[in-house]
């Protein structure tokens, strides 16, 4: 790997080398920027640092100092914040559907949440590419949102597919098995196809689970690029009001460095990227680095994730698939006759044993020897998850509290609050998930309300006034900084967001790419939409052993 | 010279003991295939060893056909004819376990690809059929003119060798089934690569071809063979795909067993080729009631 010193002035230095930023390094380096990625976790090395256990793989998350409060606090740490080069991809259970057209205009058809500063059809070329290179493995034809295609075949089905699949066609639900998830359906490359094994969010050690770790840094360390592992940053250097001049922080040891730039994106997800901005405040920038507007960590959006179990009399083995490959997306879009906006996905859940434990602590209070016989009973239990759009409400946001961490740097305060349309749609989802169960054979159905994913909290807008940056990630206020990750996304539909975050990541760096050196030395922002470089996708993409996909 | 004594003995109908090898082949072949894919199973139901214990006595009874007349007439005949049954009732059992699959008949598509191969069960009674009607042709060493047989109808039909339409009857179902197969196999993994639509495409034209040469002699004589020909290389050229397919797994080589379990099915490209070789085959035979 190549190494770059802390004075040279690098083009380009990422903040956070995970689900974005890993796509980002690496079109950067391919196009030829000098690129360092500071990364606050680890490299991981999968042979030697990733085990086959549950408990053991609690070092994959964001599990630093955070505060959450609210009425409706949000668990952090497990399922929404990963640590580590790849970041999330790396715990992600790897559900990767597009959202719908109709998520970009929220606002404008339903009258609540924000419109996106882009449609579908800016995305959509990007969402094709992004399904080839991780790649994608579903169904020839998905018939939700835009209907598509994937490049690679349908998983077989496990236990709790086959529950969604049963209770869904019963009750006449459409509903898709065998994917779209980005685990390998056949092997490729030097990656090999799944073996189902189940250890799918303990990051797969097998490789067939697509994360940026093996994705898209090894191509990126090929073309040049430093990934600095242990780095942790603190603060944005400014050179003047407007522009950034590099990114300083604290390397394992906790000794200070300062990385110069031309230019700075910060990829650190919906946490780390407001707290790490609000913390750059300085003069001029006095409530934060490109908060002028006020809007750095709000409209925070977590998804509803209530888990829905489903005791059947057969065995169900939850663990002998990968937790994610079936899922509806029938009751994605608003229904005027539920009674609240917007709408969610049925997916198949699959915990082992132990997030299973904790869910049947909260579902059934389970304790003791009851947990115990829970936990005897484990294989006959088949687990379903909504997955429902909460609206971004400027109350749930990401402040700086007082409290520091292990560096001195004061930890992130999350808020978050459910507002009426939010409780009605959760209680809907749930109820519709209990039916599907039931109508699938299960004689005992419980539930556990919890949240997954996080995206938000320095959305994109058109409007500097409620924004935080501009369709391609730049901040309003600052020419040179950027953020590339899921918390520019303004709605977030029913969909997981890891695909739709890889793709403004490969699309903000065709822009990077197009401007050259505009971002570096002009103010002047040219909004003109870059072409599509197909060419920077990872090696192999369109070459042989690849699947041809058909327009 | 031998060609020519080839073309005579097929046009006469003197080649039970190829036909008998050709059988054996096939059932051999076949077998082989079965026996994987139901141990992919894990042979979950006792009637899926039959297909694979048939199959091994049809290979053995063949064989006998190919060294004895009488085996021929009795072993290889009752054999194939049990065979071609179970492929029937083998039948009946995938479209069950389509209908069990979760979702059943009611999401089509999903289960037809990923449940029980539909027609594998009829392809395999079809390549049975082979040995039955080996059983009624004459041996190569016989007479060139019929003896007095005793035989009647189709039966009197196969033994003189005016089997044309009948041939090209089985060569049209077994198009229709092996096609079948590889649509929706190659439907599953996404028509990865160009030459996997090349079935596709061949197996309508043969079907076309065979359906054709049953109705008119101008069309057995001229297109049944030229497309029967491009369906017996496309096979060939299958089975070297699929033989790299399987080498190209993770773990190639050193894991053959596993690879070749759950890779592309090896032995199906031949099976389709051998649709190929019956088309020719019945180009070349005189047409019933000449």
């Amino acid at each position: 790997m190549r190494r770059y010193r802390d004075e040279e002035d690098v083009d380009y230095c990422l903040v956070g080398v995970g689900s974005a930023g890993g796509v980002l390094l690496q079109r950067l380096a391919k196009a030829g920027f000098k690129v360092v990625g500071l990364e606050a976790g680890p490299f991981w090395d999968t042979e030697r640092d990733w085990v086959s256990d549950e408990k053991g793989s609690h070092k994959l998350y964001w599990n630093d100092l955070r505060i959450t409060g609210g009425k409706d606090p949000l668990s952090l740490g497990e399922n929404n914040s990963g640590k580590g080069v790849g970041g999330g991809s790396v715990h992600w259970a790897a559900f990767a559907p597009r959202f719908h057209p109709s998520d970009f205009r929220v606002y404008t058809q339903d009258g609540v949440g924000a419109d996106w500063p882009i449609s579908y059809e800016d995305l959509k070329p990007y969402y094709e590419l992004l399904e080839r290179e991780i790649p994608v493995a579903g169904p020839a034809y998905f018939p939700w949102g835009d209907p598509h295609g994937y490049p690679y075949g349908p998983h077989p089905m496990g236990g709790v597919g086959n529950v969604l699949v049963d209770g869904c066609t019963k009750l006449g639900i459409r509903v898709c098995a065998g994917g779209p998830v980005a685990i390998l359906s056949g092997s490729r490359g030097n990656r090999p196809h799944c073996i189902y094994r189940g250890f799918c969010i303990q990051g797969c050690k097998v490789g067939a689970k697509a994360s940026t770790l093996i994705t898209h840094v090894p191509e990126a360390l090929e073309y040049g690029a430093e990934v600095r592992e242990l780095s942790m940053a603190f603060r944005i250097s400014m050179k003047d009001k407007r522009r950034a001049n590099g990114v300083h922080y604290y390397d394992e040891n906790g000794r200070e460095h300062f990385q110069r730039a031309k230019a700075v994106v910060v990829c650190g997800y919906a946490i780390e990227t407001p707290r790490l901005l609000l913390n750059s405040a300085c003069a001029g920038h006095d409530s934060g680095l490109a908060n002028s507007s006020g809007t750095v960590g709000r409209y925070l959006m977590a998804q509803a994730g209530n888990v829905v179990l489903g005791r059947f009399a057969e065995l169900i083995r939850m663990y002998k698939a990968p937790p994610a490959h079936a899922l509806t997306e029938e009751f994605y879009e608003t229904d005027p006759r539920r009674g609240f906006a917007r709408g969610f996905a049925i997916q198949t859940v699959g915990p082992l044993p132990i997030a299973f434990a904790k869910q049947m602590m909260v579902a059934k209070g389970a304790w003791g020897w009851g947990m115990r016989r829970v936990l005897m009973d484990y294989n006959h239990w088949a687990t379903l998850g909504v997955l429902g759009e909460i609206l971004p409400w400027p109350e749930n946001r990401v402040e700086v509290a007082e409290e520091k961490d292990q560096f001195g740097i004061p930890v992130a305060k999350v808020s978050f609050s459910l507002r009426e349309n939010d409780k009605k749609l959760i209680e809907f989802g749930k109820k519709t998930v209990m039916e599907v169960m039931r109508a699938a054979g299960a004689e005992e159905v419980v539930q556990e309300s919890r949240y997954a994913h996080l995206v938000g909290a320095a959305r994109m807008g058109s409007d500097p006034g409620t924004s935080v940056v501009d369709k391609y990630g730049r901040t309003h206020d600052v020419s040179n900084l950027f953020v590339c990750d899921g918390s520019i996304l303004p709605t977030q539909g029913s969909a997981n967001p890891g695909l739709t975050i890889q793709s403004l990541a490969a699309r903000t760096a065709d822009y990077l790419i197009a401007q050259g050196d505009k971002v570096f030395d002009s103010e002047e922002r040219d909004m003109t939409p870059p072409p599509i470089r197909r060419r920077l996708a990872v090696r192999d993409t369109f070459a042989k052993g690849v699947p041809r996909v058909f327009k | 010279m031998l060609v020519k004594s080839v073309r005579e003995h097929i046009a006469d109908g003197r080649f039970q003991r190829s036909l008998s090898l050709v059988a054996a082949a096939s059932s051999f072949v076949s077998g082989l295939e079965v026996g994987y894919e139901h141990y992919k199973g894990s042979y979950s139901n006792l009637a899926m060893y039959t297909p694979v214990l048939l199959s091994g006595a049809l290979t053995g009874a063949a064989l006998a056909g190919f060294v004895s007349r009488r085996a021929a007439r009795t072993a290889m005949r009752w054999i194939s004819a049990v065979t071609l049954a179970d492929g029937v009732i083998g039948f009946g059992f995938h479209i069950r376990g389509i209908q069990r699959k979760p979702g059943g008949w009611r999401i089509p598509v999903v289960n037809i690809v990923m449940g029980p191969p539909i027609f594998a069960p009829l392809l395999f009674g079809t390549a049975a059929y082979l040995g039955f009607m080996a059983s009624y042709l004459r041996r190569e060493e016989d007479p060139e003119e019929p003896a007095e047989s005793g035989l009647q109808g189709w039966r009197r039909e196969l033994n003189e060798g005016r089997f044309q339409k009948h041939l090209c009857g089985v060569a049209a179902v077994w198009a229709v089934f092996s096609g079948f197969e590889a649509w929706y196999s190659h439907y599953k993994s996404r028509f990865r690569i160009w030459a996997q639509w090349t079935p596709i495409v061949l197996a309508p034209l043969q079907f076309a071809a065979c359906l054709g040469a049953i109705f008119s002699e101008r069309a057995a004589r001229g297109p049944l063979p030229a497309i029967s020909a491009l369906t017996a290389i496309d096979g060939g050229v299958g089975f070297i795909y699929h033989a790299r397919g399987i080498a190209r797994r993770s773990g190639g080589k050193k894991h053959w067993l596993y690879n070749v379990l759950y890779g592309p099915p090896i032995f199906a490209p031949l099976l389709f080729a051998a649709c190929g070789a019956l088309g020719m085959l019945a180009s070349m035979l005189r047409r019933e009631g000449q």
